[in-house]
């Protein structure tokens, strides 16, 4: 067994564990870790594929930054428990089920049709893969500028919605 | 030996070497150094009774911290309330591996000399492990503050969030600026940039002033100590924190002036190298090691300067520094930077 697969079963395990953990727990703050720990997980994939610049972006957009925020909100607002019993949801929950088995069925479907998964480049894990920080740069700027541009003015919009939002007097 | 066992070996021999003088030598001294600054800013002698210039003063801290009671209060949520200190512990000690700390340093073994380059993980992705690994570290304080069950905890907790959040934006674009004109995010080139060009501190001055702020910040140091407000928080997100846990969330914060002053001396200050000076040889790399060494120590004295210089920020003012200075200023610098390199 090499030293990849056992980081990746740690990793992967990790994960599941922990994504499942952010659904089930009862406390937002262990939530919001939880998650944190998920983000972390997936980075160490990440870094698995040689792809260490997209796990660090990982770390540092989502586990680092929007996290945080969470972090912060659910503070704020003081939750400390979820508030239980009322309004059980029972169409919701039958609704959801049927959507989660939907939706692992077509992806376990896809993964198992697809068969086996390309070999990552040569030159392996963190430390000596190839570098792909120029490449994404000019895949930025050309194939995908549209898309790239586009998405920025969506934040601009969303960061000058919210402003409004929260300056608005309600009178 | 093949090539991996030896990049095994040398690893590992780089690890506890960097963690022997960062962590070993370097923290207990820091602990006495602080006092011992404090007392002469403040014209008074400081800890003097401990070894010769109290220098054993830090032993006999540490020895306290561990005798003493932990306590540990009623309604705290136990598991991040324990785990809180080792999450502010992690980063600073990780920090380490991707800063370059002196030249090649050759080893000749059964015949062949192999050149091991003084940094313990030379990752493509450099600046930005750094980032993601000190954007984790905020988790210990914010855990601290709000597994502790205390009102003023949680308002330290909170403001080192929000804090953080908004620091960690100007030092980004500050920091990316030293990328742009060495070409990669490695800090190795980096490095060799400056030795081959200049200092960055001379054409990025604004950058550097910039980092340097930031970085204040995100150590959660005074002037920007907003966290820990003895004045107005009790002692803010450790208030709670007793003993050796208490010990744990201090070594972190000179653990992180450790990791934050050598990150400031290798993007603006040439690392290890100095203008003019080739260090090759065994003895060129001892003495790469010794300069960085020498101008770290020299930013750590700063840290000290400042922090019993300088009166602690408003929380509005810190905000205003943060969003309303900092990250303009940054943003302007990184284009001003950018258009020199597009034009060369």
């Amino acid at each position: 067994m090499s030293l990849e697969l056992v980081v990746f079963a740690i990793a992967s395990g990790l994960a599941i564990a922990s994504a499942l953990a952010m659904v089930v727990v009862k406390t937002p703050v262990r939530s919001v870790l939880s998650l944190v720990l998920t983000f972390f997980a997936l980075a160490v994939l990440s870094v698995l594929l040689a792809a260490p610049f997209i796990a660090a972006l990982q770390v540092i957009v989502y586990a680092g930054a929007i996290l945080v925020l969470f972090l912060f909100v659910v503070m704020l607002l003081n939750l400390t428990q979820e508030a239980e019993g009322h309004d059980e949801r029972p169409i919701q929950r039958v609704l959801g089920l049927i959507a989660v088995v939907a939706i692992g069925g077509l992806l376990l479907g896809v993964t198992l049709k697809a068969g086996a998964p390309p070999v990552p480049p040569a030159g392996g894990p963190i430390g000596v893969a190839t570098d792909e920080i120029p490449i994404l740069g000019r895949l930025l700027f050309s194939d995908y500028l549209l898309a790239f541009e586009a998405l920025s003015v969506l934040l601009l919009l969303a960061a000058v919605g919210a402003l409004i939002l929260s300056k608005r007097r309600f009178d | 030996m093949s090539d991996a066992t030896f990049a095994i070996v040398a690893a590992i021999a780089k690890i506890l070497l960097v963690w022997a003088i960062a962590l070993a030598a370097l923290l207990p001294n820091l602990v006495w150094a602080e006092r011992r600054g404090a007392g002469m800013i403040q014209d008074r002698p400081g800890p003097n009774r401990v070894g010769p210039f109290g220098l054993f003063q830090a032993v006999a801290d540490v020895i306290k911290l561990f005798m003493k009671e932990d306590v540990t209060p009623l309604y705290v949520d136990r598991l991040l309330y324990n785990l809180a200190p080792w999450i502010t512990m992690m980063p600073a000690l990780v920090t380490f591996a991707v800063i370059p700390f002196g030249s090649t340093f050759p080893v000749t073994l059964g015949g062949v000399t192999r050149d091991v380059p003084l940094i313990i993980a030379d990752v493509n992705i450099g600046i930005l492990y750094i980032f993601a690994f000190a954007s984790l570290g905020i988790y210990g304080i914010v855990l601290a503050g709000w597994s502790s069950n205390n009102k003023y905890s949680m308002m330290g907790g909170l403001r080192a969030s929000a804090q953080i959040i908004s620091y960690e934006l100007s030092m980004g674009f500050a920091a990316a600026a030293t990328f742009l004109v060495a070409g990669s995010l490695r800090l190795p080139a980096v490095v060799e940039w400056q030795q081959a060009h200049v200092w960055n501190v001379v054409p990025q001055f604004v950058g550097f002033l910039i980092f340097l702020i930031a970085v204040f910040a995100e150590t959660n140091r005074l002037p920007f100590d907003l966290a820990e407000a003895e004045a107005e928080l009790v002692a803010g997100f450790h208030t709670e924190y007793s003993a050796f846990k208490f010990g744990m969330f201090f070594m972190g914060e000179y653990a992180n002036i450790i990791a934050a002053s050598g990150l400031v001396v290798t993007l603006y200050f040439g690392g290890w190298s100095l203008p003019g000076i080739a260090f090759t040889g065994v003895w060129g790399a001892i003495a790469s090691i010794a300069v960085f060494f020498a101008k770290t120590l020299v930013f750590i004295a700063l840290f000290i300067w400042v922090r019993w210089t300088l009166p602690r920020f408003r929380y509005d003012q810190l905000m205003d520094l943060g969003w309303k200075v900092l990250l303009p200023l940054s943003f302007f610098h990184l284009i001003v930077v950018a258009a020199f390199v597009a034009a060369k």
